[in-house]
């Protein structure tokens, strides 16, 4: 009896699954619509902006400079006269205006190196962080404070005073030596030999005994 | 999430294994469902039999409707699904010489080697014709160069040439997939049966 019932629904069995698929096809037209976002998700990208981790101090840069670290790529997102009057050694220089080209997107869009944008305060750097990361690129950080604060700590570092910590003295240790790394002089390790006056010896007074003369033999006895 | 690969869930290295894999099966149920008989190749152009054509068309409207399905619903991105690059006139000429093979032979490319997995001594004369014209194919390449290559059109799919909602094309579609599924069993009870 059973059997009889199930043979008789199978007999429409194609009947039936070609109303399934126009009920499927029909589900996508009469679905509501909602604009997708291009890029990653708001909220990722809120919980990214968030993250401090997105910050390098410009003491780790520095570290990472000095210990010729391989995995980082700096970025100077300042204009070109300005990159071309001062930047960290070694970076390349794409500004703010041509990070969306397509030259940029080759050094920008990739997973094997850190990059680290910077500019004179954080402001345009952050501006150029967050548009990489609406697009989805991978290990963008800032350099936090930029080239200003790289000036303030690394270049010209504050001498501690005698009421503070042991740490703040280790670090302005670190920070003169990497000063001294990027070319800053210090008087005190200016060392100026004092000229050795190097006394001239008198000279000698040769005195010239004169021989005497052997007199001629003469005839004596 | 997906497409898997292009997102980097799956490492690009295990491309050559998953292929592998989906080509097992897909040769698996390929020869499992009787598409190793030219006969029932065959039997598309000759109207007794559209197993064929009612099989690819269901499986490229399932994988339409669900990756559409699976697009909405935020799993996949379908603008990053790779998409075979048009050449106009090239795909024109290879597909008409394909189907002339096609009803000759009684094998489409997959399926011969399908048969020639089983022993078929047709399918394989049929693989040794392949083999002949792609060597000449590929010895006469700079003869055939200009239509290989010309009139290229990019990435294309028919959504981007009609230009219109993704959504209503899949529904129109489907609609005129179903009525050719009728329409072919019509023809195919008009037609004398053939047992093979």
């Amino acid at each position: 009896m059973v059997k009889k019932k199930v043979a008789k629904f199978l007999a429409f069995r194609y009947k039936i699954l070609a109303l399934i698929f126009i009920i499927l096809a029909g589900g996508l037209v009469f679905l509501p619509k909602y604009k997708k976002h291009e890029g990653i998700k708001p909220e990722e990208l809120l919980s990214n902006v968030i993250n401090p981790e997105r910050y390098i101090s410009t003491d780790e840069l520095a570290h990472k400079i000095i210990a010729k670290d391989p995995s980082i790529i700096l970025v100077d997102v300042r204009s070109k006269e300005d990159y071309n009057n001062y930047t960290i050694s070694n970076a390349l220089n794409i500004p703010l205006s041509k990070l969306l080209d397509e030259e940029s997107e080759m050094y920008l869009d990739q997973d094997q190196y850190d990059l680290v944008l910077f500019s004179n305060d954080n402001f345009y750097a952050d501006q150029a962080w967050i548009l990489c990361n609406r697009l989805g690129y991978n290990n963008i950080k800032v350099l936090d404070g930029g080239i200003n604060q790289w000036f303030l700590t690394i270049i010209n570092p504050p001498v501690p005073t005698e009421n503070m910590a042991a740490v703040d003295f280790e670090k302005y240790t670190f920070r003169k030596a990497a000063s001294m790394h990027f070319g800053v002089a210090y008087p005190e390790q200016i060392k100026v030999d004092k000229p050795v006056v190097v006394k001239k010896a008198a000279p000698k007074k040769v005195i010239t005994i004169e021989k005497k003369k052997k007199a001629p033999v003469e005839g004596g006895c | 999430m997906g497409p898997l690969i292009p997102n980097g869930v799956i490492p690009g290295d295990w491309d050559s294994i998953i292929a592998i894999l989906i080509g097992l099966v897909f040769g698996f149920v390929l020869e499992a469902s009787g598409f190793s008989s030219s006969r029932k190749l065959a039997g598309v152009f000759y109207g007794y039999d559209f197993a064929v054509l009612k099989v690819f068309f269901t499986a490229a409207l399932v994988a339409l409707i669900g990756l559409y399905y699976i697009d909405y619903l935020g799993y996949a991105d379908i603008n990053l699904m790779y998409v075979h690059p048009t050449y106009l006139w090239g795909a024109i000429i290879g597909g008409a010489i394909m189907g002339v093979g096609f009803v000759a032979g009684g094998f489409c490319p997959g399926t011969s080697l399908c048969a020639v997995a089983i022993g078929k001594i047709d399918a394989i004369v049929y693989v040794i014709g392949i083999m002949i014209g792609v060597l000449i194919f590929s010895e006469l390449f700079s003869f055939f160069q200009p239509l290989y290559e010309g009139s290229f059109m990019g990435n294309l799919t028919l959504m981007d040439s009609f230009g219109i909602n993704p959504y209503w094309f899949i529904f129109i579609f489907t609609t005129l997939a179903i009525g050719i599924f009728a329409l072919s069993d019509k023809i195919r009870e008009r037609v004398k049966k053939i047992f093979y």
